[in-house]
């Protein structure tokens, strides 16, 4: 942490990057994002389990880029990131939405994250995302901080199993989903988290015409959530921030990691990979299958 | 006016059975919201629980409503009336740092235009408040005039006395109304123990004084303190659908084809971008950071300014469930020089 | 007695949306036509310039509409007018159909064909498939359903009384 600190006052001291986006401690179990462009405040970043936040949705706000807008050009913005973090990165690489070269990449050594802030960190709380995690380091980041330790193993339960909703017939499935999207209150919580979400405009704030309605009824609550997951499959990198967002706890990342899946299963593709690669939606194949068209 | 009894907790689930019996909704706190009982044992009037992750305001504020149905044809619209029927509800265990919620909004409701909806749903209501005996690091009811054992917004107030009795106060007429046919179920109160009891709340600290912050908002519009926030929040609104309060909503029409529909209220936040959007594309309060000085303003300057009510119940929702845990008694106790 | 048989029993007609490419298959629609082909008339075709311009959104906005089953048809793979419309379609199709099935919504509500503009039979054959498959499933419930629902937190008489008062409204409206 000390090291982070230190790495993160001399960038800022000479000048090296414009802004370094990190994570403060709040609270005793709690962190929170905060962007630092005094190098005297660089003591304040933490690396700890409760660095919850995908601080890569910062990359993308106006505010954040207009910090790096400088007259001599665009300076670096520095970035701490878990290396699971790191997969929405090289995902908004591919989407040509950051570059590369204005990046420092602070990646953390990380051994798993809490579920939710306030809980202690342990076997029960492990956030799922860790549960079969395999990318504890990064090779690439420009700087790695902290020791690589073993993630607990996972003793907690989840409260929703994917496999057991798949075998559901479709009449329930709806229903369970209808259920969970019901709850929605459209505080959009889950779109302002998501790194991937960074549209200008979402199309649930277009009004003319109004593809998705934007009351909260069942069937404006079922357009947007289907439309989001839409709009996320081929691109969801996993982070679950979405999930641990949503105030009324609807399990949304069910559906991201049901398309996920299916992208890796229909095209050979996982998010967030490696940068070489076209976006899954963006490209095509010639050779993709034609089982499903008559 | 205040009277106290001393129920027992299992006749006061029997009076509740009853409520659900006459086909009566009764709201009791859930695991994350308010929920509609359907049976008495899953009530568990926890004292010691936290805040719910969102109130009961969408029972007398719905997240989404229709307000009128319309239909067009060549030369003339046809409005018809969405009618509300305000039913009874009852809200068993409320926090006092809920139950003055609709109080707040009242006046807001009943400003420059009387909306029936809200009214009715709110005339409707039986609120049976309960002392709370928890606080966490974001609770400041203490600090915007609530507390622990407030009775402001209850027409009962239960005070948990063990883990079987209740002390009941009867504070209105209402609440009175409510309570006569289960007379019988009454004894007589202890009132020395409900003292002691009352006299062992553990209030939260006070964070800060509400006149202080007032007048600070009022000399520092300017302030680049609003910037550091602006630069952190996402601009979600979590924050003001979880409050008890936060009232604001978006009128929209809704097709159900061309020529039909209805015309909608919904939820609607003062973070989100789009919120203060003109239809010329000017947009006034354009970056978060003018955004959440709205916000604070809103609570502690402008609304106390016309209402005389401080715009918040210091119950720390907002705080709790934020996703990138912006806590509002932090930036309120930093509203000072 | 099967289901289909039960819901024509009803007098039950299934609506369905087709998205058709301006190019292929709406050539091949026109085809069936003049060639005086028969197949059912429960389809509502809607030109669209290329099975890639189809947005997912305008299928759901189908289903709120009404809509029992929808069709997405377009050229065949390298036919396509724009060279690639269409490839991109069949991944975004693919992505969405799997989503949708994953939400609980029939396998067959939601189909989709590559139809040139030679082959009037192949949009005969297609379009009284789908009737029939949607015959099979019925009514669209799950989603008609939602479609009389304003809030969720209402007690479920007012929400009865609500829907009442909305279909007053809607026979008032004619």
């Amino acid at each position: 942490m000390d090291e982070l600190r230190r790495f993160a006052r001399e960038l800022l001291l000479k000048k090296e990057v414009a802004a370094v986006i990190g994570y403060e401690q709040v609270g005793e179990a709690r962190t929170r994002p905060v962007v630092i462009t005094d190098p005297d405040e660089c003591r304040r970043l933490v690396l700890n389990e409760y660095c919850l936040n995908n601080l890569v949705v910062y990359l993308n706000r106006a505010r954040i880029k207009a910090l790096a807008r400088s007259k001599e050009g665009i300076r670096k913005l520095a970035v701490v990131a878990k290396p699971c973090d790191i997969r929405s990165i090289v995902a908004l690489i591919q989407e040509n939405q950051i570059r590369r070269e204005n990046l420092m990449i602070l990646s953390m050594n990380c051994h798993g994250v809490v579920r939710d802030f306030g809980c202690e960190f342990n076997g029960d709380n492990l956030a799922a995302k860790c549960i079969s995690c395999n990318t504890q380091s990064s090779t690439y980041a420009d700087k790695s901080f902290g020791e690589v330790r073993e993630i607990p193993k996972f003793t907690g339960k989840l409260e929703y199993d994917l496999s057991e909703i798949e075998q559901l017939p479709p009449s329930k499935r709806m229903e369970f989903f209808r259920e969970q999207f019901d709850k929605c209150i459209k505080c959009y919580a889950c779109r302002a988290v998501c790194p991937l979400c960074y549209c200008q405009r979402c199309i649930t704030d277009k009004t003319i015409p109004r593809w998705i309605e934007s009351s909260s009824h069942s069937r404006g609550n079922f357009a947007w959530n289907i439309v989001r997951a839409l709009h996320l499959s081929g691109r969801c990198t996993g982070c679950g921030e979405c999930e641990r967002a949503c105030p009324m706890d609807i399990p949304l990342s069910l559906l991201n990691r049901k398309m996920a899946m299916k992208s890796k299963e229909l095209f050979g593709y996982e998010s967030g990979k490696s940068t070489d690669n076209p976006t899954l939606v963006g490209s095509y194949d010639q050779k993709d299958s034609d089982e499903l068209f008559m | 006016m205040t009277e106290e009894k001393l129920i027992l907790k299992e006749d006061l689930l029997r009076i509740c059975d009853d409520v659900i019996k006459k086909g009566d909704t009764l709201l009791a706190p859930g695991k994350s919201e308010y929920v509609i009982v359907k049976d008495v044992s899953e009530i568990k009037l926890d004292p010691e629980a936290l805040p719910t992750k969102i109130s009961f305001k969408s029972y007398v504020f719905p997240k989404s409503e229709p307000v009128l149905y319309y239909k067009r044809s060549k030369n003339d619209v046809t409005l018809i009336d969405a009618d509300v029927n305000g039913r009874k509800i009852v809200v068993l265990g409320a926090k006092p740092c809920d139950t003055g919620s609709i109080d707040i909004m009242k006046d807001l409701f009943n400003w420059d235009y009387r909306d029936e909806f809200f009214n009715l749903r709110a005339k409707h209501f039986i609120m049976i408040g309960m002392m709370c005996k928890t606080h966490d690091e974001y609770c400041f009811c203490t600090s915007v005039g609530c507390s622990p054992v407030s009775e402001n917004g209850s027409d009962l107030f239960l005070i948990p006395l063990s883990d079987k009795e209740f002390a009941l106060r009867i504070v209105t007429e209402k609440g009175r109304e409510f309570i006569e046919p289960y007379f019988r179920f009454l004894c007589d109160a202890d009132t020395k123990r409900t003292e002691e009891v009352l006299s062992a709340a553990k209030n939260p600290e006070t964070a800060f004084d509400p006149d202080e912050v007032h007048e600070w908002l009022g000399r520092n519009f300017e302030s680049p303190k609003w910037d550091g926030i602006g630069e952190v929040c996402l601009s979600c609104a979590q924050c003001a659908f979880a409050c008890p309060v936060c009232h604001c909503f978006d009128i929209v029409d809704e097709d159900y084809s061309y020529s039909e529909g209805r015309r909608m209220k919904n939820w609607d936040g003062c973070q989100f971008g789009h919120f203060t959007l003109h239809a010329s594309g000017h947009n006034p309060r354009d970056i978060q950071s003018k955004r959440y000085r709205q916000r604070i303003n809103h609570k502690f300057r402008y609304y106390v300014d016309k209402f005389g009510k401080i715009l918040c119940t210091g119950c720390g929702r907002c705080s709790r469930g934020c996703p990138v845990s912006i806590d509002i008694k932090e930036i309120v106790s930093n509203c000072k020089d | 007695m099967d289901n289909k048989e039960k819901h024509i029993e009803n007098g039950w007609e299934p609506k369905i949306v087709a998205f058709v490419c301006n190019w292929c298959t709406y050539a091949g629609a026109d085809l069936a036509g003049t060639s005086r082909l028969k197949y059912p008339a429960n389809m509502k075709i809607i030109r669209v310039m290329c099975s890639g311009a189809v947005d997912p959104v305008f299928i759901l906005k189908a289903f709120e509409r009404g809509a029992d089953g929808v069709l997405v048809s377009g050229c065949h793979p390298n036919d396509c007018h724009y060279n690639a419309g269409n490839f991109h379609a069949r991944r975004r199709w693919d992505l969405f159909h799997a989503l949708l099935d994953f939400a609980g919504i029939e396998k067959e509500r939601l189909q989709f064909s590559w139809i040139s503009a030679s082959e009037g039979k192949k949009f005969a054959d297609v379009v009284t498939k789908i009737t029939n498959d949607i015959k099979m499933i019925g009514p669209f419930k799950g989603y008609q359903e939602m479609n009389r629902q304003f809030t969720t937190e209402f007690p479920e008489q007012e929400k009865e009384k609500l829907v009442q008062q909305c279909t007053e409204a809607e026979a008032v409206n004619g």
